[in-house]
């Protein structure tokens, strides 16, 4: 950390030892340091321990996924789409596929609907899990990121047995996924289902009634309602706040609307209520995987529309017609009307909407991320001001930003 | 339960969304209705007063601000670039979308005074298609490198090439590399595979049922 004075900010205090000039610091966090959660440089000024003005300085993992999506067809942009936010990957691909079957009316069997939900709510625990874990770690307490990671590994388990990998998916696809779920995957997240309530309560026991957690969460970093709306903050910190926005439930999108789950709020807004809602947030999850797995039936995972999805392989070896649509798709991809869509999702961090503009060419014309990460990282500065600067790490913490998420 | 879900459900414009979209009328809007999603075209000098009534009937929560560069967009016609507003109103579960055309050198008012949050959406559309918001507070670069030279979601960003001279003599030359890319001419490889870039269909919306059975029928490309 580097501190120099911060301009002209002299401030003549008169005391009765007699009268001197103090000055504001300003002071860099980051962009190297655990507690920014990844490379987020804050410049912080501040009048002794409080915090006068924050200003976030992002860019430093920009990839330019945006740029690099206008070069790319429909489908294979779901490589970038994942990689945007790498703690919950599956709610960026599937904001862009629904996006994608919006644009293309593309008709999804209700199979790849559930799947999609359960490895979309999977992955909305394992990322509650890093926050939990990274969120107390910051604090001091570094046991429970142990267990956290435990429970997270299990899930990347599963990811691993359907996807083959443990992060950067890439399994859906416009119009379904890339192929079914494998034999015994159902039994394994039951029995994940079964074992994690009990993990839960352990985390619970661990930090739940800590005093120390108590003391640097309860009251820190009060942002109410309006001023969040007004800073654009959704997700579960916006509910912390009081305000029950989900869009799994507002505009359901993969029949989430089939599904019985509660959207947790709560009236304080402070760093405590940030971390309890995304705590109790795992629960729903759980209850959603467990009614999507009721629901699965068998039957197809892809769209069987011939201009959207690949035909079988067997097909390539007897009909001359599966060849050509095969060979269309691959070096060509389908080509959507001309026309703008944006399907507002629900990803662990807040509103996750793809803005795709289309020329009616096989590649988007444009692609604009409505990232929630970037939008809540405005929060700091009203979470912040007044505040100490020990204050400021919880506060990041509780907002959860992942910096593939916020620089794209 | 039917096997085949369907499309994502689009929400339907309601109540206040028709209503918001009378009153841009009113400010010299040109409504426009695609999938459901209502985008509402006011005149650039109109821009801040349409936020400004979208804000005071309702629309509460500022979503997204994002630039559209038309330079390549077939048959386009009319300013280069647009600002889109998305705009969502929790109460009435609705959104909509304000658009504003603008062309290069032009700036539009900023509504950071209606919406803090929109400070760093603007700076990223700043900082991405060089588009100007008069009266932004801290109007700088936000995602990219300081020394980066130009705005690189414009479409005609030089996507990066370096002129590269290889130990056996061969020369890469960016300009024909790229040629080779977008399809206008052969490129490097003598191929002209970039042609699916661009290319516009005459694709209309057919109607569901004739659609369930695409895959008995021939593709019409």
């Amino acid at each position: 950390m580097t501190a120099k004075p911060a301009g002209s900010n002299a401030v003549a205090v008169a005391t009765e030892h007699g009268a001197f000039e103090t000055k504001h610091m300003r002071i860099n966090v980051g962009p190297q340091h655990p507690s920014t959660h990844g490379v987020l440089r804050l410049v912080v000024d501040l009048d002794g321990e409080r915090i006068v003005h924050i200003a976030p300085q992002i860019g430093y993992l920009h990839t330019g996924f945006e740029k690099t999506m206008e070069h790319r067809t429909y489908q294979q942009c779901i490589t970038y789409t994942n990689r945007m936010d790498y703690v919950h990957s599956f709610a960026h691909d599937l904001a862009y596929v629904e996006g994608v079957e919006r644009l293309m009316d593309s008709q999804v069997p209700i199979r790849a609907h559930r799947v999609r939900v359960i490895l979309n709510e999977l992955n909305r625990i394992a990322s509650h899990l890093v926050f939990l874990g990274t969120g107390i770690l910051d604090m001091g307490a570094l046991t429970l990121f142990f267990y956290t990671m435990r429970e997270r590994e299990q899930i990347l388990d599963l990811f691993e047995m359907v996807t083959g990998v443990r992060m950067n998916y890439g399994y859906f696809r416009v119009g379904g996924l890339y192929r079914d779920i494998p034999e015994g995957f159902e039994e394994r997240v039951r029995a994940f289902l079964a074992s994690f309530p009990a993990m839960m309560d352990q985390y619970a026991a661990l930090f739940m009634k800590n005093d120390i957690f108590l003391s640097r969460t309860k009251g820190v970093g009060i942002i109410d309602a309006e001023t969040a709306l007004a800073h654009g903050l959704t997700g579960p910190s916006l509910r912390a706040s009081g305000v029950p926005l989900d869009f799994r439930k507002a505009q359901p999108y993969a029949h989430y609307q089939d599904y019985a789950f509660d959207v947790i709020t709560s009236e304080t807004g402070d760093a405590y209520a940030r971390f309890e809602g995304r705590f109790r947030e795992m629960r729903e999850s759980l209850r959603i995987v467990e009614q999507a797995l009721d629901l699965l039936e068998p039957g197809p995972v892809q769209d069987p529309d011939r201009r959207i999805s690949l035909p079988p392989r067997q097909e390539l070896e007897t009909s001359m017609e599966a060849v050509i649509f095969h060979f269309k798709l691959v070096t060509e991809g389908f080509h959507p009307p001309s026309g703008a869509v944006y399907v507002p999702t629900e990803s662990a961090r807040g509103e996750l909407g793809y803005y795709l503009v289309s020329d009616g060419g096989s590649m988007p014309y444009r692609v604009k991320v409505r990232v929630p990460s970037l939008v809540n990282l405005q929060s700091l500065q009203p979470m912040c001001v007044g505040g100490l600067f020990a204050d400021m790490v919880v506060n990041i913490a509780s907002l959860d930003p992942v910096l593939g998420d916020v620089d794209k | 339960m039917s096997e085949v879900a369907g499309a994502p459900a689009a929400v339907p414009a309601g109540p206040l969304a028709t209503t918001v979209q009378e009153a841009l009328v009113g400010l010299g809007g040109r409504p426009g209705v695609f999938k459901e999603m209502i985008t509402v075209t006011v005149p650039r000098a109109s821009g801040h007063d349409a936020a400004r009534a979208a804000k005071e009937a309702g629309f509460d929560l500022l979503s997204d601000v994002l630039g559209i560069d038309w330079l390549n967009f077939p048959r386009h016609s009319g300013p280069r670039f647009s600002v889109v507003y998305n705009l969502y109103a929790i109460a009435a579960n609705e959104r909509i979308f304000i658009r504003i055309d603008l062309d290069d050198g032009e700036s539009v008012a900023t509504i950071t005074d209606l919406w803090p949050g929109a400070n760093f959406l603007e700076r990223e559309v700043f900082d991405l298609f060089g588009v100007h918001f008069a009266g932004h507070p801290n109007l700088r670069k936000l995602i990219t490198p300081e020394d980066l030279e130009g705005h690189a979601l414009r479409k005609d960003f030089p996507l990066g090439e370096t002129p590269t001279l290889f130990n056996d003599g061969r020369f890469l030359d960016p300009a024909s590399f790229r040629a080779g890319m977008i399809g206008r001419s052969r490129g490097l490889t003598g191929w002209v595979g970039g042609a699916r870039k661009g290319v516009v269909s005459e694709q209309v919306e057919r109607p569901a049922a004739t659609r369930a059975d695409a895959a008995d029928r021939k593709h019409e490309s």
